[in-house]
Formats: structure tokens, C-alpha cells, sequence
């Protein structure tokens, strides 16, 4: 559990006949991730490499093409085969594919065409709008023989520029309208002055009104034109998209099947592609977790006993290259994306799953201590774990987070003595937040102390399971960083408490040369380790360096700890905001009418929703920037097993 | 010294120093420059910090790949040092890394114009995986569309579709792609000069000296080359740039517009510019060498930033800049190792580096 599941590396060779049903399987079983293994065939025969790669090309074509259709009918991909799809031949589905573009490209284009037209229409009279009430006939705009005049619409963010290029022309940029950085204009000048005006016009984007000449009268009457042509042209829109909605209904399931078919062909050719080849076989490389590789070896011996295997498990300090597949129980699993969406843990190192499902609902909880909020999460969370509400389903993968979170809120609650904001149900078994305010805060520097060494240990874990000698014992995170950061902490004590086992000058003593070690971490690592360069860049910039990174340290160590403090800040605005409900509650019912209970049970869902989700970030942000920046690095290689029907982007 | 500033800044600070330093040196510069051809730079580069980009298969690393591979260190650092740094100075970086999917955005316009195949286009762009808008599928789609309109209409959901899809009008009438390339850039510095206006302190002055002598290069140049090149109206000229910037002003922009001499305008805002007598009598040779100049000044303005007080984001900023430049010489070192040009033909237009004898030369 607290490390990436082992993995082998497996090398089959597969008989040319077998390629095809043996990659099937590989991908049936959801537990081989292939890797590229052309380099390990023989170079003379990559012809066949160069085969499935223009067939995987084709595939893609096809593929797209789809999709193209799919668009065009706005039908979606819908949810992925529960059954590994057939395999379809490049010709089929070519011929499926021309059936389907003929079929839709002429209701698809006309309806195209049609919105085209509308948005056109619709362009010229919001151009005409602003100058409805004017008494001139559009022909006499048009023909003018002195005056030149552009009405047309131009980037708000030009005007100003417009109207400095054009100081020295005799004109008048006169704005009509601004809506959504568009501005619609009218420019004025002299028509000796035309080409000029009209090149600026142009330079500023200005896009001219170039109403269509049966289009005349005053401006009123061309709008009247305007809108009645606008009308049928929305119906005829409407008329198309019947079509076309048609078509979606028959069509969206044949369209889904044959995108599915065509998308497995295409992976499974890309996938030999990558094979490497001899002469009657082919070489396939790929990672599977050890304890998977018996059933793999079963599923491939039934389709051929041909196949040749091999299995190889490397140790773990080799982890440059092995995919990490992580393993932890189902309680733990729902954290897991909360650690991958930080990074991946390396294969020899720790994950920091199961310390995240321990640490996150406990700093969760100090700062949301309800017992009727916590309880209400937990509810809530059963909810997105059942998977009943439909529009919930997304997030159910999170339902496990949110009850264990609302569990220690209601045990923080019953600590607190606080239910649904009012401290008057329950009697705190600990203390009262709002009323022991520097005693939460400093509970919760303890407790962020504690982590933050629960963190440096895991380092030193990770540093023992990847043999870092140096790193354990000389990073700012290792064991000279731990005895600096507690030399640092007890000189801070011993300032404040008196009797502490340990005087100030064997602490500073400690601080001293902890911290130098700290400093020249760098070079004590690489001497330990046996690497050289002593000091890499230069020793200029290196001593620069050191003493900048050293105040880095200090000051992490300083803002890591005192981050902590929010904890117990929180804990203390929580109660605080639940108060505040209470006193408008109060303000609005003296008397505990319906009004009281209103804003209590609305105070109430506020306080959840809006408090719970700033509470859930700080928790995510003391978790990755003080706990995981610790120990966690990330960086690993994650495990993908080959499947024929991942989605497109996958 | 604001405590605070420290304390945002001491960490980004201590990185990019140590980044800094794995910088490409005189001496590798000077071996890349007399490498015998592709494969030998490719081998001194290997050994540098963009060797692990470069891991590839040999027969696949064609000049266009191995320009793309090394791009994959620009992205690396923009994406390592924007979540390290404070706001709003991370805006900032935001808007300098959103330059490189404007460019990604324009070449694959230039692809949608040409009818190229994805597979030309896609080694051409900058690799960008994370703060993006656009990403390489839409890209993709892009070029798969076959058509501009619905090129443009692949990027709806990105911030460049209101601008391109109004400049849209302008390309259907002119068929050239250089309306909505000068929107995209009008769009992005304007946006770019927003970010610097954000901030505060010794953030904005040396956000202002950094980023702000970019633009300002940016600025005077599109000015220059409308004149030069182009042959545009005044009034064009003035609308294709901008009314911001740090040591270049509307008056020089628009000096240069109405036809004063360039070679005075540039002098009077960068008196050690080179090219500019040139510029006077053989505009389009001398353009050339201020173009080259200009961006040498941008490269000790970034090295500047290192002097002196070193909790600001000019610091970042600078450092990443100074990385792009880095970038488009080595494109330079290997376009002329593939092409076999002798080494006088290619070191004077080298922006970081200035080897020691075309120094004794000038």
C-alpha cells in the first residue's frame, strides 16, 4: 500500500498469423502497457513497421473524417463500448464512411449556408439600427458627390488610434454603438479625401456596411426589408436543422458503433506499428504488475501456444523507466486523485496516498468542526458514492473524500461542542474555538509541526529506498534539515518557555553547523554519493547561490509552520460565520418565528457550501505546498495499459 | 527593500539564478559557431542543457525536428517558473508564454492558407502543453478544416477568435493573411502592455525595462518595415502600431509615419543603434543590421536585470527572454550548418553571442 505496485518488464515473440489476436488480448487484459520495441527487431525487415504505420494513418483519416460527420450532425461520442469493439477493414469502412458524408453533406452544408445568410442579415441591421431615424434615402448615402461617408463596424480598441491617424484629414468618426469591444461607426469626410480615408478605415479594421442595393428607401424602410428577409431566413434555418436532426436520430448509433471500430483498428495498427520484427515474428515489449503476469501468460497461451514469453522484474532503484501503477485499498484509492493531480509518486519511492487519506479529512475537520455539517457532508457523500443522481455521477470517484471528511468534522464537532453553528446543543469535549482562540492556534502549529516532521521522515524514507546517502543526510529535507529546523524551533521555545532540556548555546551550537550543512548540501551530496562535479554552474554562481538558498530554507521552515496556523484560523471563522447566522437570524424573528428558521437553515447551507469549498482548497494547499513539498516530487511515469477503446484525446 | 517582495521572490529568484547559469557559455557558443556541420553542432549541443531534448533517434532529427526539440526547453522553464511566481507578476508571464501561441496560432494560419499537411505544420510550432488556450488538436483541426473560415471557427473558445473572426472579412477580400496576423499582434502586445500596467513597485519599472524595451523594439520595427517595405500611407502606419510603450513613444511612431528620417527617429531613442547610416542610403541592408542591433539591446537590457536589486519579476521575465534568444540563434546556427554557409555570412546575425573577432572587426 504505501508503495507503486512491483512491476515486470514482458517480452513476448508472437508468430506473424498470431500479431493481431495475441495484441488483443494484451489489450483485453487492461494490464499491459506496451513500449516501443521496433529497436529490437531487425532493421532490414521494418517494412512491415512501415506497413501498420500507413494503416494506423488511414485509420486516423478515417477516424476523422467521423468525426467530421459526427460534428456536423452534433452527435457525441457517447460512452465507450462495454465489449471490445470488431475490427474493421480499411476498405469497409471507407465505403461506410462516403455512404454517411453523402448523406449528410448536402442538409449539413444548406443549413450551414442558411445560418451564414442569417448572421449576415442580422449583421447589416444592427448596423442600421443606430441610424433608423434618419430621413435620407440609402441611395443618396450611397452616391453622394462631395461628402464621404462609411458606415461600418470596427474593434472598440481602434477608435482612438483611427482618430490620431486621421489629425491631419479633414473627418469625423462618429460612434454609433459599442457592444462586446465591437463598435459600430459612421467615418465623414470629403470624397476628395476618399482613398486616404478609406486606407486608414481599412488599417483600423473598420469592416464597411455593404448593404446589398435591393436594400432602399430611408433606413426604416430597409430595416422593415431587413426583418422580413431575416424572418424567412430563420425558417428556412429551421427547416434545415429538422433535417439534419433527422438524420442525427437515425444515424447516431450507426455513427457511434463504426467511430469505435475504426478508432480500435487504428490503435491496435498503431500498436504493432511500435513492435519490433524478425523475420516470422514479432518482438513485443510492455510493463504489466507482477502479480498480474500469470493470468497475462494464461490469456496469451489460450489463443497460441506459439508464443514465447519472458519476464523480467527490475529492481527498484531502476525507476527511470517503470510505469507506476499505484495499489491501495478502496477507503484509500479515492484520495489517489488528489495525489496524481499533483504529480505521480517514482516508482522507488513512497506513495503518498495512504498520508494524504490520513492527514487531508484530519485538517479538513479542525477547520469545519460541525457535528449537523459534518454529518451533512458524510450524507452528501454516501449520496455521490450510491451514484443515484445522475448529474452527481461525475464527481462519485470523490464521495469517499467527502465522508471521510464530514466523519472528522462531526468528531472535530463534538470536540468543539458545536452542531450546525450553535454551541448551545453540545458541551465542547475539548474547547471552544471562538472562546480559546490561542489555544487552537497553537494546537494547530503543533499539529502542522508534526506533519511537517511526518513529511522530513518520509523524505528520509524515500532517500533510504532509493539509496540517496547524501540527499538523507545533508538535504534541507534530510536529516541535517530535521535537526535544523528542530534547533531552530527549540531557540524559538526557550525564548518563550522556561525549563526546556536543552540550553540555547547547544542549540545554537547545533543550528550552526546543522545549517552550514544545509548550505553546502550540494557539494556534501555529491562527495558522499561519489558524483562530480563537486559543484555544477560554476563556483561564482555557486557561492552566490548558497547563501540565497539558505535564507530560502530558513524562510520556508518559518512560512511552512506559521501556515498551519490557518487551521486553527479557520476553526475559529467557522464559528465566527455561524455565529453571525445566529445574531440575523435573531435580528429578522425575535421571537423564533418561520423567519428565524429560514435564515438559520439558509445561514446554515451557506456556511457549507460556500465555507466547506474555501476550507477543501486550504486543506489541498497545506497538503501540496507544505506536506508534499517535503518529500514528494512526482515525476513518475504513469501506468497505461494498452485498451482499443480509449477515447481520442487519450 | 519590501520584505514582502523578498519573501514572493526569494525562491523564483534562487531558481532562476541557478537556471541562469546553465545558460549556453562563450565557449560553447564559440564551438558551435565553428562546428563543421549539423552533426557536429548537434553533438556540442548534446552535451549542453538542451541535450536531453535532443534523445531522439538520429535519422528522425532533421533541422525542422531539432529546432522543434530545442524549442522544448523554452517550454519546460515558461512552464517551471510560472507557477513559482507571485501575482500579478505571474499574469505577466502568462502574457509572454501566450506570445508563443500567438506564433503557433499564425503559422498554423500560414499552413491553412498553404495547404499544408499537419505533418509540415506541426514540427514548426513552439510545443506548448500547459497554460494554454489553444491546444495542438485544435491546431490540427485547423489545418484539417481546409478552409479559413472554418480555420477561425475552430478557435472559438480561445481569446483570439472575436479579433480574427472581424479581421476575417478583410483576408476574404485581400486573400493575404497579413490583416489577421497584424490583429493577432495588435491584440496580443496591447494585452501584453496591460500586464505590465498591472503591476506595481519595482515590479512594473522593471517589467517596464525588460518586456517594455521588447515592445518597444516590436513597435518601431513594425513601423520601420511598414515604411520600408511594405510602402504603406501614413495613416496605415499608425494604425498597424501602438500608442504604448517605454522609451519608444507615439511621436517617434508616428515621425517615422509621416516620413521623417528613420536613421534620426531610431538615434535619438538609441543613440549606440547599428545599420543607420546604412539605413539612410540602402534602406532595406540597413534595416537588417538595426533589426540585429535592436535585439542585442534587448539581450543586455535582460542581462541587466540581473544587477543590482533581484526581487522583481524582471528578473523571470528577463531570463526568459534572454532564453528565447538563445533559441533563435541556435535556429540560426542550424539553418547555417545545414546550408553550409561560411562563418561570416551568419555570426553577424547572432543576437546573444558576439564573438571576439567580429567584435575586432567593427
Amino acid at each position: 500500500m504505501f508503495r507503486p505496485q512491483v512491476m515486470s518488464k514482458v517480452e513476448l515473440v508472437v508468430p506473424e498469423h498470431d500479431v493481431v489476436p495475441v495484441t488483443q488480448v494484451l489489450a483485453a487484459s487492461g494490464v499491459f502497457q506496451p513500449t516501443p520495441s521496433v529497436h529490437l527487431g531487425s532493421g532490414r525487415l521494418s517494412r512491415s513497421a512501415e506497413d501498420w504505420r500507413r494503416r494506423a494513418t488511414t485509420f486516423a483519416d478515417l477516424e476523422r473524417r467521423i468525426l467530421a460527420v459526427m460534428e456536423a450532425l452534433e452527435v457525441d461520442e457517447g460512452p465507450p463500448p462495454a465489449e471490445p469493439p470488431q475490427l474493421i477493414e480499411p476498405e469497409t469502412a471507407q465505403m461506410d464512411i462516403d455512404r454517411l458524408e453523402w448523406e449528410a453533406g448536402a442538409p449539413v452544408r444548406e443549413l450551414e449556408e442558411g445560418r451564414r445568410k442569417l448572421a449576415q442579415l442580422q449583421r447589416y441591421l444592427s448596423q442600421l439600427e443606430p441610424i433608423a431615424d434618419l430621413e435620407v434615402d440609402l441611395d443618396t448615402l450611397r452616391n453622394l458627390r462631395y461628402t464621404f461617408v462609411l458606415p461600418g463596424t470596427m474593434p472598440a480598441a481602434n477608435l482612438e488610434r483611427l482618430q490620431t491617424s486621421l489629425e491631419l484629414i479633414p473627418s469625423v468618426l462618429v460612434t454609433l454603438r459599442r457592444e462586446d469591444h465591437l463598435a459600430t461607426v459612421v467615418l465623414f469626410g470629403a470624397q476628395r479625401d476618399a482613398d486616404i480615408l478609406n486606407r486608414a478605415a481599412r488599417s483600423a479594421y473598420l469592416n464597411p456596411l455593404e448593404l446589398p442595393e435591393e436594400y432602399r428607401g430611408t433606413p426604416a424602410e430597409a430595416i422593415a426589408a431587413l426583418e422580413s428577409d431575416i424572418k424567412r431566413a430563420r425558417q428556412y434555418v429551421a427547416e434545415c436543422q429538422t433535417t439534419v436532426d433527422y438524420l442525427h436520430e437515425v444515424r447516431v448509433h450507426s455513427l457511434r458503433h463504426l467511430l469505435w471500430r475504426v478508432r480500435a483498428s487504428r490503435t491496435l495498427a498503431e500498436t504493432i506499428a511500435r513492435y519490433g520484427r524478425l523475420r516470422y515474428t514479432y518482438l513485443v515489449a510492455g510493463w504489466v504488475p507482477t502479480s498480474r503476469v500469470n493470468m497475462l501468460r494464461r490469456e496469451v497461451k489460450r489463443i497460441s501456444d506459439d508464443v514465447l514469453i519472458e519476464v523480467d522484474t527490475p529492481a527498484r532503484q531502476e525507476d527511470g523507466h517503470v510505469p507506476v501503477a499505484l495499489e491501495n485499498p478502496p477507503i484509500v484509492r479515492a484520495f489517489q486523485s488528489l495525489v496524481t493531480n499533483y504529480g505521480h509518486p517514482r516508482y522507488g519511492e513512497l506513495d503518498p496516498t495512504p498520508m494524504m487519506a490520513l492527514t487531508f479529512p484530519l485538517i479538513f475537520g479542525i477547520m469545519f468542526g460541525d457535528v449537523g455539517h459534518g454529518l451533512l457532508l458524510a450524507l452528501l457523500g454516501l449520496l455521490l458514492v450510491s451514484r443515484k443522481v445522475r448529474a452527481l455521477r461525475g464527481l462519485s470517484g470523490l464521495g469517499a473524500v467527502v465522508i471521510a471528511c464530514g466523519v472528522t468534522a462531526m468528531i472535530f464537532g463534538f470536540l468543539y461542542g458545536s452542531a450546525f453553528g450553535s454551541e448551545e446543543i453540545l458541551e465542547p469535549l475539548w474547547i471552544r474555538p471562538l472562546q480559546d482562540v490561542m489555544d487552537i492556534l497553537l494546537a494547530a502549529v503543533g499539529i502542522g509541526v508534526g506533519l511537517l516532521n511526518l513529511g522530513m521522515i518520509c523524505n528520509l524514507v524515500n532517500a533510504v529506498l532509493t539509496r540517496r546517502w547524501g540527499y538523507l543526510l545533508f538535504d534541507h529535507n534530510g536529516l541535517a534539515g530535521m535537526i535544523f529546523y528542530w534547533s531552530l524551533l527549540g531557540l524559538v521555545a526557550g525564548a518563550f518557555v522556561e525549563g526546556l532540556p536543552i540550553g540555547p548555546i547547544p542549540l545554537a551550537a547545533l543550528a550552526a553547523v546543522s545549517g552550514l550543512a544545509v548550505t553546502f548540501s550540494e557539494v556534501l551530496e555529491h562527495l558522499v554519493e561519489g558524483r562530480r562535479p563537486l559543484v555544477e554552474g560554476g563556483l561564482g554562481s555557486y557561492l552566490v547561490q548558497t547563501p540565497i538558498e539558505l535564507f530560502e530554507v530558513v524562510i520556508s521552515f518559518l512560512s511552512n509552520t506559521l501556515s498551519y496556523v490557518r487551521m486553527g484560523a479557520f476553526a475559529v471563522a467557522h464559528g465566527a460565520l455561524s455565529m453571525v447566522v445566529f445574531i440575523v437570524a435573531e435580528i429578522i424573528s425575535p421571537a423564533h418565528g418561520v423567519g428565524y428558521w429560514i435564515v438559520v437553515v439558509l445561514g446554515n447551507l451557506f456556511v457549507i457550501g460556500f465555507e466547506g469549498m474555501i476550507v477543501s482548497i486550504q486543506t489541498l494547499r497545506l497538503e501540496y505546498y507544505e506536506f508534499f513539498s517535503k518529500f514528494f516530487s512526482g515525476g513518475g511515469m504513469r501506468y497505461r495499459p494498452l485498451t482499443l477503446v480509449s477515447r481520442g484525446g487519450e | 527593500m519590501a520584505i514582502r517582495d523578498v519573501r514572493a521572490y526569494s525562491s523564483i529568484h534562487a531558481r532562476v539564478r541557478a537556471l541562469y547559469s546553465t545558460m549556453l557559455t562563450p565557449e560553447t557558443w564559440e564551438a558551435l559557431i565553428q562546428a563543421q556541420d549539423f552533426d557536429a553542432l548537434l553533438n556540442i549541443l548534446s552535451k549542453t542543457v538542451y541535450g536531453p531534448y535532443l534523445q531522439i533517434e538520429r535519422g528522425k532529427l532533421t533541422p525542422r525536428r531539432a529546432v522543434y526539440q530545442i524549442r522544448w526547453h523554452l517550454a519546460d522553464i515558461y512552464e517551471r517558473l510560472i507557477p513559482l511566481t507571485p501575482e500579478p507578476g505571474q499574469q505577466l508571464l502568462l502574457q509572454l508564454w501566450r506570445r508563443y501561441e500567438v506564433d503557433n496560432l499564425k503559422a498554423t494560419l500560414r499552413g491553412v492558407e498553404t495547404g499544408a499537411s499537419w505533418d509540415q505544420v506541426r514540427h514548426l510550432l513552439c510545443p506548448m502543453t500547459k497554460y494554454i488556450t489553444l491546444t495542438t488538436a485544435d491546431m490540427e483541426k485547423m489545418i484539417h478544416s481546409g478552409d479559413m473560415a472554418r480555420a477561425i471557427e475552430c478557435v472559438r473558445h480561445t481569446p483570439y477568435y472575436g479579433t480574427l473572426v472581424h479581421a476575417l472579412e478583410r483576408y476574404q477580400e485581400e486573400k493575404t493573411l497579413f490583416p489577421l496576423e497584424v490583429a493577432l499582434d495588435l491584440d496580443y502586445h496591447r494585452g501584453l502592455w496591460h500586464s505590465i500596467d498591472q503591476l506595481t513597485g519595482p515590479d512594473h519599472d522593471h517589467a517596464l525595462r525588460v518586456v517594455g524595451t521588447m515592445l518597444d523594439v516590436n513597435n518601431l520595427l513594425w513601423a520601420i518595415r511598414y515604411r520600408v517595405y511594405h510602402h504603406l500611407s501614413e495613416q496605415e502606419i499608425i494604425n498597424y502600431t501602438l500608442p504604448l510603450g517605454y522609451q519608444v513613444h507615439d511621436e517617434d511612431i508616428r515621425a517615422i509615419a509621416a516620413g521623417a528620417d528613420i536613421a534620426q527617429v531610431v538615434r535619438r531613442i538609441y543613440p549606440d543603434a547599428e545599420g543607420l547610416e546604412q539605413l539612410s542610403e540602402r534602406a532595406r541592408a540597413g534595416l537588417a543590421a538595426l533589426e540585429v542591433s535592436l535585439q542585442r539591446h534587448i539581450v543586455r537590457t535582460c542581462h541587466a536585470a540581473f544587477i543590482g536589486y533581484p526581487f522583481h519579476i524582471g528578473v523571470p521575465a528577463a531570463y526568459l527572454l534572454l532564453n528565447e534568444h538563445e533559441v533563435r540563434d541556435l535556429t540560426v546556427l542550424i539553418e547555417a550548418k545545414v546550408s553550409r554557409l561560411p562563418l561570416e555570412m551568419f555570426v553577424s546575425m547572432l543576437e546573444t553571442q558576439v564573438p571576439a573577432y567580429q567584435t575586432e572587426q567593427r
